[in-house]
């Protein structure tokens, strides 16, 4: 009896000694890659912590899938995996710089697909290679390109490599829809539009392009909005609203991203090949929807960053209360196949921040804050890819 | 006569016999009647403490308030309680509502770990609308039902019957939604 007292006692203390070495392991860890070589593809699973986003970029001669994981630190002595199948040869691993990770997939072949999604719990990310004719889903959208006129494989946009040029601003809600209406009835479609409009101007004297989702005051569907960025392929998105709470206290500035939307391992395939075998136009609906769900996952890290700039500046310039950087899904954000954001500038909900949404000069200050967030984001972003 | 006599001994006989034999059914009966009586009354319907989320001054975070509702058998209409008690507003005058008070709870429905609630709309039509607002909104509701039934894991939001885009323009309502513990303080001063 004392002898098996003594062993639960000892196992216990271990138990708890490993989760507490666990626990105390540093954040965003890359601890376990592994890899799974089936006849039909390959998949690499990388087990990341909650937070961590991705983007995926192809290379060419040799043919190489880069894969920048943000934020995250390698807990990995090995430096390099050899698979060395029909589809990848090897895997190499690398600290790029303090918080990303770089993964290098050298393929076998330059003729192939690829897929990045979150396993259904988020604890992964799985990567997977196969030969191009058996991508069901993408033949299946290449076919239908028209209709849908977005491209799965953003990356192949004729984006110039480290170059943001492209603009795309987008006024929050118009025409039936005012969004939300301040005390003394001033309407949140009036302030994005002017705001909008003057950051426009701004970055247009930089010599960006910009873009506006609408230029008046009329409807335009939430889908419609990033579809519109997609097939002006631009570079960074960003949607403008004011913001609105149910008491009149709440106040400040906020930013959002999209947080990741998971499905099942291969969910949207799954999906793809149903609708390949009975050809139904009502599952190929949900194929898009799925498919345009995970476009914004990949530029995850990227809109994260392009957050805390316009954040950090717009509170700067207009002093108004720090709220931080936030992400949620927001369906305006989802298909949007560049760094997106979504900026709220002050709440029109509160008598005070209204009265300043009213002015001229209010208006102008958000849109110079917002320009010089824009501004710091493409200066780094630049350097980084350059550097 | 005497044959009356002897008829009436018999009679008197029997009945005497009868007497003993149903006296013990009899008494036992009088004996239930009176233990039935002397039980106590039926107790009054029970009650259960649940915790409803309401926001925070800031508007940023939910703070849980606890709640004495008439508990239920039935989940389903145990969650409905809850759902009305969330709409009602927050007792402390500290917190705020967050959902627009004219909403009403159509319907709840419970399957393969889902809650399913289907709202009247005016939860959308007279909503303030802003990120935060639906931030608020949608998330006082998932994570008020999720931690008073912790053996369930989504929300599924419907309005009139059907699941919506967006209750006024961001948050994607269109999926069953998982509890949100960020959003979420245990301590008023932050």
């Amino acid at each position: 009896m004392a002898k098996i007292i003594k062993v639960v006692v000892f196992f216990t203390f271990f138990f708890s000694l490993s989760t507490c070495l666990a626990q105390a392991s540093p954040d965003y860890a890359i601890e376990k890659i592994s890899f799974q070589s089936q006849p039909d593809y390959t998949q690499i699973f990388l087990d990341v912590p909650r937070e961590t986003g991705y983007i995926v970029k192809e290379l060419s001669n040799p043919p190489r899938l880069l894969i920048n994981l943000y934020p995250a630190k390698l807990f990995l002595s090995q430096r390099e995996i050899k698979i060395e199948d029909q589809f990848v040869q090897r895997i190499r691993l690398s600290q790029d710089s303090d918080h990303v990770v770089k993964i290098v997939l050298d393929l076998s072949n330059p003729e192939y697909s690829w897929a990045v999604f979150p396993s259904e719990d988020s604890s992964q990310i799985i990567v997977e290679v196969r030969s191009p004719e058996k991508d069901v889903v993408r033949r299946l959208l290449r076919g239908q390109e028209e209709a849908f006129t977005f491209s799965f494989s953003p990356e192949k946009a004729s984006r110039v490599k480290g170059k943001i040029r492209r603009i795309v601003l987008d006024p929050g809600h118009g025409g039936k829809d005012p969004g939300a209406i301040g005390p003394t009835g001033l309407k949140e479609k009036e302030v994005t539009l002017a705001i909008a409009k003057e950051l426009a101007r701004l970055l247009r004297r930089e010599g960006l392009e910009v873009y506006l989702t609408r230029e008046d005051d009329r409807f335009i569907p939430l889908d419609r909005r990033a579809e519109i960025a997609n097939q002006l392929k631009g570079d960074i998105f960003l949607s403008i609203h004011a913001n609105a709470g149910f008491s009149r206290k709440a106040g400040g500035i906020e930013t959002f991203f999209n947080s990741r939307y998971s499905y099942g391992k291969g969910a949207e395939e799954v999906a793809a090949r149903e609708n390949a075998a009975f050809g139904s136009t009502a599952t190929f609906k949900e194929v898009r929807a799925i498919v345009w769900d995970l476009i914004q996952d990949q530029y995850r890290a990227e809109s994260n960053e392009l957050s805390h700039s316009i954040q950090r500046y717009l509170v700067q310039a207009t002093n108004l209360e720090d709220r931080g950087v936030k992400s949620a899904r927001f369906y305006v954000l989802r298909g949007a196949a560049m760094p997106a954001a979504l900026v709220e500038v002050g709440f029109i909900s509160n008598p005070w921040e209204e009265r300043l949404l009213k002015r001229d000069s209010f208006r102008k200050k958000v849109a110079l804050g917002i320009f010089r967030g824009l501004m710091d984001y493409i200066r780094e972003y630049q350097e980084r890819v350059s550097g | 006569m005497k044959r009356h006599l002897l008829i009436y001994i018999v009679v008197g006989v029997v009945f005497f016999i009868a007497g003993i034999v149903f006296a013990p059914a009899l008494r036992e009966k009088g004996y239930q009647i009176k233990e039935w009586v002397t039980r106590p009354s039926p107790p009054p319907p029970s009650t259960k403490t649940v915790i409803l989320y309401f926001s925070l001054p800031g508007e940023e975070y939910l703070f849980p308030e606890e709640r004495e509702i008439i508990a239920s058998s039935d989940p389903t209409s145990e969650a409905r309680t809850i759902l009305e008690e969330l709409i009602k507003g927050p007792n402390s005058s500290s917190l705020s509502p967050t959902i627009p008070p004219g909403t009403k709870v159509r319907a709840v429905y419970i399957k393969d770990g889902c809650i399913y609630v289907d709202f009247s709309s005016a939860l959308a039509e007279d909503h303030p609308g802003g990120s935060t607002g639906e931030l608020i909104t949608v998330y006082s509701i998932v994570d008020t039902l999720l931690t008073n039934f912790p053996s369930q894991s989504k929300v599924q939001i419907l309005i009139q019957g059907k699941p919506r885009e967006t209750l006024s323009g961001h948050i994607d309502i269109r999926k069953p939604l998982s509890k949100n513990t960020d959003i979420i303080r245990l301590s008023p001063g932050i």
